[in-house]
């Protein structure tokens, strides 16, 4: 193999890859597809969809495109301890000028889904699960100043003044996957 | 495609819940205010939807289960779907995530069965019919230019805005109730401006993404390199007197990174910024500080130039 020169960045090998187990390559694939990127193998790699990303256009490693030619070849491993599907904006770009209905937005969840299952999941998201579960909103804030300065009461109309209704959702929540990989505390 | 449902119009009346997800009522309750200003005075009545929840935003259930992203999202849909009503919001990501879990309930019937069986848990079922719609889409379609025109106190002459419709009004367009012509070459916020007699143009970076949300709290510095580009943008190419948008998260980026580039140098210049709802409610003579009352980056000037004429 011809090794890169200095400051030439790597690429993917893909003759390395290649030689790996099919057994295995079929596996991430079913993987992610059970996990809602189920046309993840009609992608011809056009590009398209790198063309319009924003995770491509500021250097993400992993951005659409790449990630699901990896994943086509079977490659997981490499995927787990890198944050790029955790900085996808779920913008949609992608899945709305993909000549092939591969929804590479679906492809990128998938794999944050794959990560959450081998507990490969950022800190703030755990924040966001658990403010989700304890208060109703994943982004709360019990300083209610600003709420008084412009008027308004100091509890919106939602879970955070309705006793019930956050009862409701905790059953809702307890009833999901999300309990079943205990990665917050749900007792209550 | 999906079923589409008629928004209920009792009396010649329009009603929506009013659906505020996160960020508006806890860190710009000035969006909140304003929308409570602006719509009952256009004729539009509001529902509380007493006992709403977090959309779900995206990095919580949609990144663990489908079917778990659903059956919340179709508890708050649910809300207004018992009172026969829609839902409207000023967020985009609840915007987006909604009618996304609406789309996969619709498209998939093994999904929507399965939310159904969670929310027999709590006596609900999600029938579909309700749906989210937004705001600024309200304002154009259900309310219209006219009426909007009719309404103000103060109109914006000699002014220049740079539109930032965002991710979520736009894309994907198959899962929402309202579209553009041409997603990519969006005109309805550019309009709305325009009817407050604003001057609105295009410009080389009008759908780029502000960086906010996941890429923000993933890593700040390529998330900031996306702000400031459009933000120069806006400043070559428009010499924008102000930003305008339909999305609380661009608001709160646009706003606050701002001010954080310019701490760190790297910015020279400084735009305020509004949620296009807040500048309606300014234009229609409602009081500032409590429509458009929080920000990092300075609106006092603008706000006088508005009121003043
Ligand atoms: S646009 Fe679609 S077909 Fe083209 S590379 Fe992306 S996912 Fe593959
Ligand atoms: S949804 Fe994610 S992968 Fe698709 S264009 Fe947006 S940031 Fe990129």
């Amino acid at each position: 193999m011809i090794e890169p020169e200095e400051g030439v960045p790597t690429v993917l090998n893909l003759s390395e890859i290649a030689e790996r187990e099919k057994e295995e390559e079929e596996k991430v694939v079913e993987i992610v597809r059970e996990f809602g990127a189920e046309n993840l193998i009609y992608c011809m790699q056009c590009g398209s969809c790198a063309a319009v990303c924003p995770l491509a256009r500021v250097g993400f490693e992993w951005y659409n495109k790449k990630l699901i030619k990896a994943l086509l070849l079977g490659l997981k491993e490499e995927l787990l301890d890198d944050p790029t599907p955790w900085a996808c904006v779920a913008c949609n770009r992608c899945t709305e000028v993909c000549p092939r209905l591969v929804s590479p937005f679906e492809v990128m969840f998938a794999v944050r889904r794959m990560m959450v299952e081998e507990f490969a999941i950022p800190t703030l998201a755990i924040e966001g699960l658990r403010a989700l579960y304890e208060y109703g909103h994943a982004v709360y804030m019990t300083g209610r100043e600003a709420r008084k300065k412009v008027g308004l009461p100091e509890k919106p109309p939602s879970t955070d003044s309705d006793e019930q209704a956050l009862k409701d959702l905790k059953t809702i929540l307890k009833n999901t996957k999300l309990a079943e990989l205990g990665l917050i505390p749900m007792n209550d | 495609m999906i079923a589409e449902t008629e928004s209920v119009k009792g009396e010649n009346k329009l009603k929506f819940g009013l659906f505020l997800g996160c960020n508006i009522p806890f860190n710009r309750p000035d969006v909140e205010q304003a929308m409570r200003k602006i719509f009952p005075a256009l004729g539009v009545e509001i529902d509380d939807l007493k006992g709403q929840s977090c959309c779900p935003t995206w990095g919580t259930m949609p990144s663990i289960d489908i079917v778990a992203w659903c059956a919340v999202a179709a508890r708050n849909l649910c809300l207004g779907e018992e009172k026969g009503i829609d839902l409207m919001t000023a967020c985009n990501s609840c915007y987006g995530s909604l009618n996304e879990a609406r789309h996969k309930m619709l498209t998939n019937p093994e999904i929507h069965k399965s939310v159904n069986e969670i929310l027999a848990k709590i006596g609900k079922k999600y029938e579909g019919k309700s749906k989210c719609r937004h705001v600024a889409w309200v304002l154009y379609k259900d309310v219209g230019l006219e009426k909007i025109k009719e309404s103000i106190k103060y109109t914006l002459d000699d002014i220049t805005i740079a539109v930032q419709p965002g991710c979520h009004f736009l894309w994907p367009s198959n899962v929402y109730p309202d579209k553009e012509e041409d997603p990519f070459n969006p005109k309805v916020l550019r309009e709305l401006c325009e009817a407050l007699g604003a001057e609105a143009p295009y410009y080389s970076k009008l759908v780029d993404c502000c960086g906010m949300g996941a890429l923000r709290s993933t890593d700040p510095e390529k998330s900031f390199t996306l702000v400031k580009e459009k933000l120069e943008c806006i400043k070559d190419e428009l010499d924008a007197d102000m930003i305008v948008t339909t999305c609380s998260s661009c608001l709160i980026q646009l706003d606050d990174a701002q001010e954080r580039l310019r701490k760190e140098g790297k910015l020279n210049f400084s735009i305020p910024v509004l949620h296009y709802v807040q500048l309606l409610a300014l234009c229609m003579g409602f009081d500032p500080g409590q429509v458009a009352g929080i920000s990092v980056t300075p609106r006092d000037e603008i706000i006088n130039r508005i009121i003043k004429g």
